[in-house]
């Protein structure tokens, strides 16, 4: 199958830059040339075609096909072994309860968070420990760019055009993280959410920026997510109250606590569950006592159920330092999650 | 040297769509709101179905809100609005 995207002959390196930018094309930095050899790479490393539909946008009846994403990840700097996982996030991404639209236009500001999980990040080398959350490992940043990048390119995702984010957050230019699979005991968060054992999964949710805690003070592990709880209410209170899909990630320090004291993911979220509670009337101590209304008594809950904390271990091997990362708002987008390789919808 | 690169947008021909027909008047007709659900909705088009009853004797006003304001009309909105002369929809926030 013939690449069907129009193409440029440019001469030099500079000429590439500044013809990309000038068009509103990146994110404001340097890009890889896609050039046809790059794309025709990516295509072969997963075995489809450059016309294979990936699924259509349903607000905009977009159609997403491969050729487009693999240009765009190689303008993020994906190697064609990372590809399959830029496909299988936008598979995820398409899903209906995932309202991308909705996700990516809202001024609420959030980003698409995606989180790996499987025997597919040993093999790129997502490492998912020192700045787990920052520029931890080359692999997780160009995946996290390139699902940025095809949002812009393909979906007109552009600030001010259909991105409408008041202020937005640093996970707009890449978001995109692994779970330390191998510095726990605990079940990754795809085999929670009916991945089998051994496959790999990438999980994406509208989320905000991470909003870090620290303790270094206890071993108790109530104390230890008593300090997530706080975060979680804060959330609560300062931004949106509705319940949602939260993602908490906690480092080797407070896991080492929580694991020896017998305590599995299913434990913490029960525990967050039933604590991440506020009372509308709280509302009134952080300067929104006019939408408390007759409601004060009315309490409300971070998490509709304990399995929607999505609990995931990762982070550097000292420090108490642990984040809560909220949902964009409330239950309008679901987290989803998707098997790496797997075909969905596809014509046999 | 040249290097030849490709477009990384969707290309995609845009369908043109034109704009329904005009109403010459709106009196006698049915006017439908659809609110994206968010609570500067209710003042706003609570207003303005005044101003269309008294100012342009519309024969009915029909207030819905649309299930998900982040997401598109539920068909049965859309269904429903066939039957109305005009439709204001917009946001509220």
């Amino acid at each position: 199958m013939q690449l069907q995207s129009t193409s440029y002959d440019l001469t030099d390196s500079a000429d590439i830059q500044e013809f990309f930018h000038s068009r509103g094309w990146t994110d404001g930095f340097p890009i890889v040339p896609p050039t046809p050899e790059l794309v025709q790479n990516c295509l072969e490393w997963v075995g489809m075609s450059a016309d294979q539909l990936i699924g259509v946008e349903p607000v905009k009846e977009r159609a997403i096909v491969v050729e487009k994403l693999a240009i765009n990840a190689i303008m993020a700097g994906c190697l064609p072994v990372h590809f399959p996982i830029v496909v299988a996030a936008w598979n995820a991404m398409l899903q209906p309860q995932f309202l991308l639209h909705g996700a990516t236009a809202s001024t609420g500001g959030c980003a698409v968070l995606s989180i790996l999980n499987g025997p597919i990040r040993l093999e790129i080398e997502a490492k998912a420990e020192f700045d787990v959350l920052g520029n931890g490992a080359r692999a997780t940043s160009v995946i996290g760019r390139a699902l940025r990048l095809g949002l812009i390119n393909i979906l007109n995702v552009s600030p001010g055009a259909i991105d409408r984010s008041t202020l937005g957050h640093p996970g707009k230019i890449s978001y995109c993280f692994a779970e330390d699979e191998e510095g726990t005991n605990w079940q990754s968060l795809a085999q929670s959410r009916g991945i089998p054992e051994q496959v790999s999964a990438i999980t994406v949710v509208a989320s905000g920026a991470p909003r870090q805690i620290m303790n270094e003070w206890t071993s108790v592990p109530e104390e230890i997510l008593d300090t997530y709880v706080a975060e979680i209410r804060a959330n609560m209170l300062n931004y949106s109250i509705w319940a949602g899909d939260y993602v908490i990630v906690i480092p080797k320090q407070h896991r080492d606590y929580l694991e020896a004291a017998g305590w599995s993911k299913a434990d913490v979220a029960q525990y967050i569950y039933e604590n991440a509670r506020v009372k509308r009337s709280e509302w009134g101590q952080v300067g929104k006592q006019a939408v408390v209304r007759d409601k004060g008594d009315v309490t409300y809950n971070a998490l509709m159920e304990p399995k929607n904390l999505l609990v995931l271990a990762a982070g550097g091997p000292a420090g108490g330092f642990g984040a809560i990362i909220p949902p964009w708002l409330g239950t309008k987008s679901r987290a989803v999650t998707m098997a790496i390789g797997a075909c969905v919808n596809c014509e046999s | 040297m040249s290097l030849q690169v490709l477009n990384p947008t969707s290309e995609e021909v845009i369908e043109e769509r034109s704009l329904a027909k005009r109403l010459s008047t709106l009196e006698g007709a049915t006017v439908g709101f659809i609110s994206n659900g968010k609570e500067g909705t209710d003042r706003f088009f609570s207003s303005l179905t005044g101003v269309l009853y008294e100012q342009f004797s519309v024969a009915e006003v029909v207030l819905t809100t649309k299930s998900n304001y982040s997401a598109p009309a539920d068909q049965t909105l859309i269904d429903e609005a066939r039957d109305w002369h005009a439709v204001v929809t917009g946001v509220g926030d």
